[in-house]
């Protein structure tokens, strides 16, 4: 998979700030993912989809997690100034992201990295996520739904309680796919044939998609299928998200001397065709 | 309720001078980050006005791509981090990485590197005619996959690096970032001494392993890496007291400071100034933070100045 740094968006991305977001709510909503809603009026009112925040899972600065750690974000209210992050469980920094309460404050610093880019006149758009990685495109969906655009999703989990998103991008009112590893629907081949049967009368002009190499893969074939430009959204161990540590590298090729940084040149990339 | 609080703790910030001396350098404050965790990008996040001064990550001569990732990760208590110095090279840095240095009209510390003896010689001629304050020499990165901390573990090599740089500084302090992972720490210190340092860093991240258990790999992409944050700050203590006793020149104490309460430890185990490194990235105003309430601290142990704890361990 050979990622492509995009230009620089215009107008240019919102500075991040910096501060202890409330926890306004903190709940496990299926298998092993938590829903956590913050307020956080400026990521609230000036993140694009695409956009990430660091959350900084510890109490204190005395707390066993050092590193912040990197979330999409799920969902906005721009008016309310809040915003919602979805996180698996799956390490000690996510473990500890369940011990905040209602009340809390948590470090919060966003808006943070490189947007989705739809280009304008865009009809139809094909979003593709896989597990915990469907909430890089939730904002995508009700952006896209919103300017009249027809958005299908194609939402993918280890089971049918796994697949993440699909209450919210049915929500927005794109058309939702829901497949899973338990009854092998989620199959690339069975995929691959799903969606040349659902849109290769009328391709999308656009892709994204986001949690899993073999998806990113089903997304390219079918954009060189139908001439259109993919997109994909990728994470990495991060420690600083401004691009000053370095501790991001994609480690696959960029148009620089070091490969391209996940926090301030992706996370969104184009995929290149090969 | 807010404001009324924040009147009063202004009202009863104490009288206490911070300033100290790095060689010919003055400093308002003796917080500053380590090289490596800082960046001017931090600049919409923080005063960086507010610290006693910058210093840039290490530079090299030439562009350089830094390691395969993973390079970073969470070991609690602590971040292991093999990133392997990505560097733009001496031009680029001079047109668009030094003037955002420049802009919080504090010091600036410039921190270089090399593969080799030469490599340190050659960056520091380079940057002769440039506009910055001090050089800090990084003879101790781990991450290197040559020079680095073989350097730093070489008492012969350290000596003839810091007199060349020394040599080629044109008058500026020339500060030794020494490693840990040496037997004595305090033989490296008296060597970078003589050699003409005006000052000693101690120290720069431990050599670690961390494994992902799933598929029994390391996680990071060059194995082993640096380990830096709360877990390494009793060992940076003790090295810099040990440093502190065995030379004359000023050290700046650096490991697992994330608090005012660590920033003074270091003071008293006899460090004139500290860096701040792991702790900025889950909160970036910990430096700034640190500079707001070590007067409150340090009026508590009875002293009227930073001067006045520094080396004060009681026996």
């Amino acid at each position: 998979m050979t990622l492509l740094p995009m230009p620089p968006e215009d107008p240019p991305r919102a500075s991040p700030d910096c501060h202890p977001a409330t926890v306004l709510g903190n709940r496990i909503v299926a298998d092993r993912y938590w829903r956590m809603s913050l307020a956080a009026p400026h990521v609230a009112q000036t993140a694009r989809p695409g956009q990430f925040v660091l959350l900084t899972p510890s109490h204190s600065p005395e707390d066993s997690v050092v590193l912040p750690r990197p979330m999409a974000i799920y969902d906005t209210d721009a008016s309310a100034g809040t915003i919602d992050i979805l996180y698996g469980v799956v390490g000690f920094g996510t473990r500890q992201l369940t011990t905040f309460h209602i009340g809390d404050g948590i470090t919060t610093v966003g808006p943070l990295g490189r947007p989705f880019e739809v280009a304008a006149g865009t009809r139809r758009l094909l979003l593709i996520g896989r597990g915990i990685g469907a909430c890089s495109l939730t904002l995508l969906a009700r952006a896209q739904v919103a300017r009249g655009a027809e958005v299908v999703a194609l939402l993918s989990g280890r089971h049918a309680d796994a697949v993440i998103g699909a209450e919210l991008c049915r929500s927005t009112g794109a058309q939702v796919l829901e497949v899973n590893d338990a009854d092998g629907s989620s199959a690339p081949t069975a995929l691959h044939a799903r969606l040349l049967d659902l849109l290769d009368g009328e391709p999308p002009q656009f892709i994204a998609s986001c949690g899993s190499d073999r998806l990113a893969n089903l997304a390219q074939t079918l954009g060189r299928r139908w001439g259109t430009a993919v997109q994909v959204s990728v994470e990495a161990h991060m420690a600083c998200g401004l691009g000053y540590c370095h501790g991001c590298s994609t480690g696959r090729q960029g148009d620089s001397v070091e490969s391209p940084l996940v926090c301030t040149v992706g996370p969104v990339f184009e995929l290149a065709s090969p | 309720v807010e404001v009324t609080a924040r009147v009063t703790v202004a009202d009863r910030v104490p009288d206490v001078d911070l300033t100290v001396r790095i060689g010919t350098l003055s400093l308002a404050n003796p917080v500053m980050p380590a090289s490596g965790c800082f960046g001017p990008e931090l600049a919409p996040l923080t005063p960086l006005h507010r610290l006693g001064a910058l210093v840039t990550k290490t530079l090299f001569s030439a562009a350089r791509s830094g390691n395969a990732a993973n390079r970073i990760t969470d070991t609690g208590y602590g971040a292991l981090n093999s990133v392997g110095i990505p560097s733009p090279g001496a031009s680029k840095f001079r047109a668009t990485v030094l003037p955002e240095y420049r802009k919080h009209g504090v010091p600036v510390i410039v921190s270089i590197g090399g593969l080799g003896i030469g490599e340190y010689f050659h960056i520091a001629e380079e940057l002769t005619d440039d506009c910055f304050d001090a050089f800090e020499v990084n003879v101790s990165c781990p991450n290197l996959e040559r020079g680095g901390l073989s350097i730093g573990a070489d008492a012969e090599q350290v000596g003839r690096v810091t007199q060349g740089v020394v040599e080629r500084a044109a008058g500026r302090p020339v500060i030794v970032k020494l490693t840990p992972n040496v037997s004595s720490i305090a033989e490296m210190a008296r060597v970078a001494e003589a050699a003409g340092a005006a000052a000693l860093t101690v120290a720069n991240t431990f050599v670690g392993l961390a494994i992902d258990m799933r598929t029994r790999r390391p996680v990071l992409g060059t194995t082993t890496g640096g380990l830096s944050g709360p877990a390494i700050r009793p060992l940076a203590l003790r090295l810099v007291w040990e440093t502190a006793l065995a030379v004359d020149i000023p050290v700046i104490g650096c490991g697992g400071i994330a608090t005012t309460q660590h920033a003074a430890e270091f003071l008293v185990a006899g460090a004139t100034a500290v860096q701040v490194g792991t702790a900025t990235f889950s909160r970036p105003d910990t430096m700034v933070r640190i500079v707001d309430e070590l007067p409150g601290e340090l009026a508590q142990l009875g002293c009227r100045s930073a001067l006045e704890v520094i080396g004060t361990l009681a026996s």
